[in-house]
């Protein structure tokens, strides 16, 4: 694979001429956040250039607050209106992603399997899947709930991406991993030039790096690599585990919401007094009446119930039906629970006790 | 056939008739204005248009493409308002979904019906499709019981059955009134004593969770192997296409892989009937 260096003002060019045809999100830093803003280039090119420079816009760095899902899954979205077979768009363009990173790309493969490449097909994954444009990028900084590398996910991406941006000095080290990447950069080959040996050397180095760091995370928090989970679901399968970690979980649904695999979803209808709208939601697996049939039983009646199945549905279905670990190593519903469970304290557990 | 389209959108249908059946349950028979073929067991989402959808299995003829009935228990939001509709009013059909009976592999073998309550439903197309063939099948038995005689859905229908010489029928209520004369007693209790190879024989069961979970136990008392038990599992079915994650069991969805499911695939799945 040819590797291109392009500076941080010839991103921006490319950034700002993508708008043409898509919608260009990029990661914007909050506080210690990052969340994906919409890139608006201001109408002075020196002074955006500058924005870019100051570090407004964070292609490296570390994941987005958000997981990546919600520009192929809305987190509210019309799949009927009325009886038509077709729904009207309401983003004309499709999206551009930049700085999506790894794990999130991981997640990939479980909504593919699910949305995609399953006997039945959901037509609007499908569509934001070969529309959308994916220019995602290394991870150039770690935050201490990484822990990619225990489910065996670099914190570089290495599939599903049209072009990968690796941050350092000069610039960003851009790869293309698609023909729509391959095409973008050669119709952009004055913003381009053939990366040397000493950027590819610097990209490595970094790489290794940030590996590293994720290795004394996964160390210090003593997170099973994901070789050591098979079966473990089912060994714990009555153990008091989940009723002990489930004590402090107040059902809110952070954790499914912001997980980059969970893919569970809610249709209901809405009505005005011409037309019918059915829209699909994200759902919570731990909400109380997830699995609940109109007559009133619940298969998951009590909360650590619902606890045990999420960890089944991604430890023990997915590796399953899909053989995958439906779990990216993000870290996102550690920082998101105000319960504080955790994830790696769950699995270490799973782990000690078979 | 599932709308590859937009598998979410719902087909306009009429209703043309609105039955009760029984104080709880009415039978609707509905004309989608495109055609819905369905397989005995496969089941449809029907969409009140603005309060919801909910799935149900027709309990109509597979062979007759242009109408298909159904026939609802009034359990919760949507069941309540379906109750409320009338002849000619709009409503909405998604489907078929799901893997229905494996007609084929009962022919030739001796099969054993077992319904409870508003499993009945179900099982009235099924029985049409072994009426239908009713050469291909060495012989066939209908049990049946409800709560109370009337609760039964179908009743003059399923008394019609008794007169077939293609079929052996007998019922059961938990509860007698002054009218009834037949057996008095939970489904199982009319289980023993069928004239059938029960370690060769197939048997069917469709009814609320907690009667196939007996029905099962005592099917397997009685010889029938698992490998020839099949049963309607009852779960959160919603978008039909095995996305939405609610109706999972196990490494199955309810929506997709069920709802019948023959007992020896999921019968290592923990809680099943819960």
């Amino acid at each position: 694979m040819a590797a291109y260096l392009i500076s941080r003002d010839g991103l921006f060019d490319l950034l700002t001429r993508v708008t043409d045809s898509y919608s260009v999100f990029v990661p914007v830093r909050r506080g210690e956040k990052r969340f994906f803003t919409k890139f608006e280039p201001s109408s002075s090119p020196e002074e955006s250039s500058k924005e870019m420079e100051n570090g407004r816009y964070v292609i490296g760095e570390v994941r987005t607050f958000e997981p990546l899902k919600i520009f192929y899954l809305r987190s509210r979205g019309i799949v009927a209106d009325g009886f038509e077979d077709t729904v009207t768009r309401a983003e004309q363009k499709p999206y551009c992603i930049v700085g999506a990173k790894a794990c999130d790309i991981k997640g990939f493969k479980v909504q593919d399997r699910v949305f995609r490449d399953d006997e039945y097909k959901d037509p609007f994954y499908i569509r934001e899947r070969e529309e959308n444009l994916i220019i995602s990028a290394d991870c150039a900084s770690v935050i201490d709930t990484c822990y990619c590398l225990a489910l065996h996910v670099n914190p570089y991406p290495e599939e599903s991406f049209d072009i990968n941006l690796s941050e350092m000095s000069a610039g960003f080290v851009a790869e293309s991993g698609s023909e729509k990447g391959k095409r973008l950069i050669n119709e952009n080959a004055s913003l381009f030039q053939e990366a040397k040996a000493e950027h590819i050397a610097e990209r490595d180095e970094q790489r290794k790096r940030i590996a590293g760091e994720v290795k004394k995370n996964i160390k210090a928090n003593d997170i099973p690599d994901q070789d050591r989970l098979k079966g473990v679901i089912e060994k714990n399968f009555n153990a008091p585990i989940w009723k002990e970690e489930a004590e402090t979980c107040v059902e809110c649904g952070a954790c499914n919401m912001i997980c980059p695999t969970c893919h569970c979803f809610l249709m209901y209808d809405q009505m005005d007094a011409q037309r019918m709208a059915r829209l699909r939601v994200w759902d919570s697996c731990m909400i109380k009446d997830f699995a609940q049939v109109a007559g009133g039983a619940n298969p998951r009646d009590h909360l650590w119930m619902r606890l045990r199945n999420r960890f089944e549905k991604k430890f023990d279905y997915f590796p399953k039906i899909g053989d995958i670990y439906a779990c990216t190593g993000c870290g996102r519903c550690i920082s998101a629970c105000p319960a504080k469970i955790d994830i790696r304290r769950i699995l270490k557990r799973l782990v000690e006790n078979v | 056939m599932y709308n590859s389209h937009n598998p979410y959108r719902p087909i306009e249908t009429a209703v043309l008739e609105v039955n009760t059946e029984t104080p709880t349950i009415k039978t609707l028979k509905l004309k989608p204005k495109e055609p819905l073929e369905f397989e005995t067991g496969q089941f449809i989402e029907l969409t009140v248009p603005g309060v919801g959808e909910a799935p149900f299995t027709p309990s109509s003829k597979p062979l007759i493409k242009d109408t298909i009935e159904v026939s609802v228990m009034r359990v919760g939001k949507v069941t309540e308002r379906i109750h409320e509709l009338k002849k000619g009013e709009t409503v909405g059909l998604r489907g078929p979904f799901g893997t229905g009976y494996p007609m084929d592999d009962f022919k030739g073998r001796e099969v054993l019906v077992v319904g409870g309550g508003c499993g009945f439903a179900p099982l009235r197309s099924l029985m049409y499709e072994f009426f239908e063939h009713s050469g291909e099948f060495k012989s066939l038995f209908f049990r049946g019981g409800c709560k109370t005689p009337k609760d039964f859905l179908y009743k003059k229908e399923i008394e019609g059955w008794s007169q077939r010489d293609d079929l052996d029928v007998r019922l059961t209520v938990d509860e007698g009134d002054g009218e009834w004369k037949g057996n008095v007693g939970v489904v199982t209790t009319i289980l023993d004593g069928i004239p059938m190879n029960h370690a060769e024989g197939i048997a069917i069961v469709c009814g609320p969770p907690v009667m196939m979970k007996f029905a099962i136990k005592k099917l397997q008392e009685l010889g029938f192997k698992d490998t020839n038990l099949y049963l309607s599992m009852e779960k959160n079915m919603s978008c039909g296409l095995g996305k939405c994650g609610h109706c999972r069991i196990g490494t199955y969805y309810a929506c997709k892989d069920g709802p019948v499911f023959r007992y020896d695939k999921i019968k290592s799945f923990p809680n099943i009937w819960d």
